[in-house]
C-alpha cells in the first residue's frame, strides 16, 4: 500500500530536499506540498494524504496550529513534525511520543518515522500547545463541514456563544459550530476576547456599546451585526469601566 | 592586547601619572588637603592665608615631585609582582616627602628668607618635622595604593564580565540558524552544488568570525562583511521574503567597531521582523557621518500579530551596549523604538580610525 504525503515547510529548500527523499524511499509518494498552514489544512481536506510532514516553525498558522486543525477531521491524516531547533518542542514530542524529525533529515529516520507516524487526538495537542512557554494563540478557529473543515480567522469572530454541547462562531462569513470550549477558548484568546455572560465571549474589537432595558437587564450591542447579548450583571460594570463603555 | 594582560596579573592599577588629567587631579586633591589642614590647625600665631600658602607649598611639591617618580617609575612598577610594586611605589612617594622635607629645612637654616620668616614660616624642631611628614606619606600613600588596587580590581571584575558575556553571545550563534542553514545546504548539495558550496564557505566565514579572539574592535569594512555574508545565507532559505537594503556608502569603511556589531542587529532584523511574517519584508541598514559621529541604523517591519518574545532582542542590544561602552566610554548610544509599524535599532559612535588608539581608550 502507497503511502501519500503531504510536505509542509514555509521554506523552498526544505520542501525540495523532503520531496527527494522521500523519491528515494519505496511505497511513497508525495500528494502535494504546502508552504504556509493555511495551505496546509486546505491541501489535507482536499486530497487526504495518509501522513503529513509538518514543520513546526512557520509564519502565521504554526505547525502545532495545523496539527490541531488537522486533529478534528473526520479522518485525520497522521503528523510527523519536522523542526531545524525547537529545544521545547522536542522535550513535548519525547515526552508524548509524537513523531518527530530533525532537520536536515536522514533518509532512514524518515522511513522509520512513515512507518510509525500516527495520528494525534485533538486533546492530546491541546495540551501540547498550552504548555509551550513561547505560545501564541491560534490564528484560526477551525469548524468541521462534513467531509471539509472550515478555517475561520480569528479577527473576524464576532463573537463564541455556548450552549449545552457546542460552541457556536459568530462570524464576518456566518455561523459555525466548532468543539472547542468556550472556557478554554476565554483561556486561549485572553488577549482579543472578553467574557460578558456565562455563556458568551466577545471579540474586543466588535464591543459597540452597553444598554440597560426596561427590566433592568444589561445587554452589550455587537457592532457591524447590531445584535444585543445578555451581560450579567457582575460584568456590566467592569465591562463598561475598562473598555469605556 | 598582551600589555593588557600583563597588567591584570599584577592587578597594582596605578592611574597613568604621566598624563596631564592625573596631575590636574594631584594639584585639586593637594590644594583641597592644604585647606582642609590649615583650617584643623587653626594656627595662632600665623594668619590663615600664609598657613596656607606654607602647607599648600609643602604639599604641591611632594604632591607633583611623587606624580612624577611614579611617571618614571611606571614601565619597571607594571613588570613587577603587586607586593614588589606597592613597595616601590611607596618608597618612591617617601624619597620625595624626604626631600621635599630637606629642603624646607635647608631653607630655614640659610639666610635667605630672613630671620623673621625663619622663625614663623619654618619648623623649629627638624628630626620631628622628619618623622611627622614620613609618617603621615606613609599612611596617605599606603591607602591611596589600597584604593588603587581596589579601584582596579573592580573595573577588571567589570570588563572581565563584559568580555564574558561577549563570549557567551559569540559562541551562542543562534542553533536555530545554524540547523536551519544545515538543512538548506543539504537542500542544494544536490539541486544546485555550486550554491551549497559557497553557502559552505559562508557559514565558515561567518563561524571564524564569530569564535575569532581577536573582535575587540575591527574596521567597519570587516563588520559589514560579516553582516552580508550572513544576509546571503539567510537570503537561500526566506528567498523572496527577504529583502535588505544597505545604504552605508557614506560611512568611513576604516573606522573602528567591536567585533559583531552589524551581524546581531541584522540577525534580531530577520528572526523578529521578517520571519515570523507570512509575506516577509524589508530590512534596511544605513548609516551616514555626521561630524566624528557614525550613525547607524537598522530598521524592520514589527510581526504582523502574536508579538513573540523580545527577550533574545534585547540580549543582544545590551550586549552591543556594553561592547560599545567599553570601546567608546560615555560617547555611544544605543537606541531601539518602535516607530509605527517599524522596529528602529540607532547605534552612534565616535569615528574612530587608528587600531592602537582605538583598543587603548
Amino acid at each position: 500500500m502507497t503511502q501519500r504525503v503531504l510536505i509542509v515547510d514555509d521554506e523552498a529548500p526544505a520542501r525540495e530536499r523532503l520531496r527527494r527523499l522521500l523519491g528515494e524511499l519505496s511505497n511513497v509518494e508525495v500528494a502535494a506540498e504546502a508552504s504556509s498552514g493555511e495551505q496546509a489544512v486546505r491541501l489535507a481536506a482536499e486530497l487526504h494524504p495518509d501522513v503529513v510532514l509538518l514543520d513546526v516553525r512557520m509564519p502565521g498558522m504554526n505547525g502545532l496550529e495545523v496539527a490541531r486543525h488537522l486533529a478534528i477531521f473526520s479522518e485525520p491524516p497522521a503528523v510527523v513534525f519536522t523542526t531545524a531547533y525547537d529545544a521545547y518542542a522536542v522535550e513535548a514530542f519525547e515526552a508524548r511520543a509524537m513523531g518527530y524529525l530533525l532537520k536536515p533529515v536522514r533518509v532512514e529516520k524518515l522511513e522509520t518515522a512513515l512507518r510509525h507516524a500516527a495520528r494525534l487526538a485533538s486533546t492530546q495537542l491541546a495540551r501540547l500547545s498550552a504548555g509551550d512557554p513561547a505560545r501564541v494563540a491560534r490564528t484560526h478557529v477551525a469548524a468541521r463541514l462534513g467531509d471539509q473543515v472550515r478555517l475561520i480567522p480569528v479577527p473576524e469572530i464576532y463573537y463564541f456563544a455556548a450552549d449545552q454541547k457546542y460552541t457556536t462562531v459568530r462570524h464576518r462569513g456566518g455561523s459555525d459550530l466548532i468543539e472547542d470550549a468556550l472556557r478554554a477558548l476565554e483561556e486561549e484568546f485572553a488577549t482579543q476576547f472578553v467574557r460578558v455572560h456565562r455563556n458568551a465571549l466577545v471579540n474586543i474589537n466588535s464591543l459597540a456599546a452597553i444598554e440597560r432595558d426596561a427590566e433592568g437587564q444589561y445587554h452589550v450591542v455587537v457592532r457591524v451585526l447590531n445584535e444585543r447579548l445578555t451581560v450579567s450583571r457582575r460584568l456590566a460594570g467592569e465591562l463598561r469601566d475598562r473598555f469605556r463603555l | 592586547m598582551a600589555d593588557r594582560t600583563r597588567h591584570e596579573l599584577h592587578a597594582l592599577n596605578l592611574p597613568d601619572f604621566c598624563a596631564a588629567r592625573a596631575v590636574l587631579a594631584v594639584v585639586l586633591i593637594v590644594t583641597l588637603t592644604a585647606v582642609v589642614l590649615t583650617v584643623a590647625r587653626q594656627a595662632g600665631a600665623l594668619s590663615f592665608w600664609l598657613d596656607l600658602a606654607r602647607t599648600a607649598l609643602f604639599l604641591l611639591w611632594s604632591g607633583l615631585g611623587s606624580a612624577a617618580v611614579l611617571c618614571l617609575l611606571r614601565n619597571r612598577l607594571a613588570q613587577m609582582p603587586l607586593v614588589g610594586a606597592s613597595a616601590s611605589a611607596l618608597l618612591g612617594v617617601l624619597g620625595v616627602i624626604a626631600l621635599v622635607s630637606a629642603g624646607v629645612l635647608w631653607l630655614g637654616s640659610s639666610a635667605l628668607l630672613g630671620p623673621r620668616a625663619t622663625n614663623l614660616l619654618l619648623p623649629e624642631t627638624p628630626w620631628r618635622f622628619f618623622a611627622a611628614n614620613l609618617g603621615i606619606g606613609t599612611i596617605v600613600g599606603a591607602l591611596a595604593l589600597r584604593y588603587f588596587y581596589v579601584t582596579g580590581e573592580w573595573r577588571r571584575n567589570v570588563e572581565l564580565q563584559a568580555r564574558a558575556r561577549v563570549y557567551a553571545l559569540q559562541a551562542r550563534i543562534r542553533p536555530h540558524f545554524l540547523f536551519n542553514s544545515m538543512n538548506t545546504i543539504a537542500a542544494l548539495t544536490r539541486s544546485d552544488p555550486a550554491r551549497a558550496e559557497e553557502a559552505v564557505e559562508d557559514l565558515a566565514d561567518l563561524f571564524r568570525a564569530n569564535l575569532s579572539e581577536k573582535r575587540s574592535s575591527i574596521t567597519l569594512k570587516e563588520e559589514l562583511e560579516v553582516a552580508r555574508i550572513y544576509q546571503r545565507i539567510e537570503q537561500l532559505r526566506l528567498g523572496e521574503r527577504l529583502h535588505v537594503i544597505w545604504d552605508v556608502t557614506d560611512l568611513p569603511m576604516r573606522a573602528m567597531v567591536p567585533g559583531l556589531l552589524m551581524q546581531p542587529l541584522l540577525e534580531n532584523a530577520i528572526y523578529h521582523g521578517i520571519e515570523p511574517r507570512p509575506g516577509g519584508g524589508i530590512v534596511t541598514v544605513s548609516g551616514a557621518l555626521d561630524g566624528d559621529i557614525i550613525g547607524l541604523t537598522v530598521r524592520n517591519p514589527l510581526p504582523e500579530a502574536g508579538d513573540a518574545a523580545h527577550s533574545g532582542n534585547r540580549i543582544a542590544l545590551d550586549n552591543i551596549r556594553e561592547r560599545m561602552e567599553l570601546l567608546y566610554p560615555g560617547r555611544s548610544s544605543v537606541e531601539a523604538n518602535r516607530i509605527g509599524d517599524e522596529y528602529i535599532v540607532r547605534l552612534r559612535f565616535p569615528y574612530i580610525e587608528d587600531t592602537v588608539r582605538a583598543s587603548s581608550l
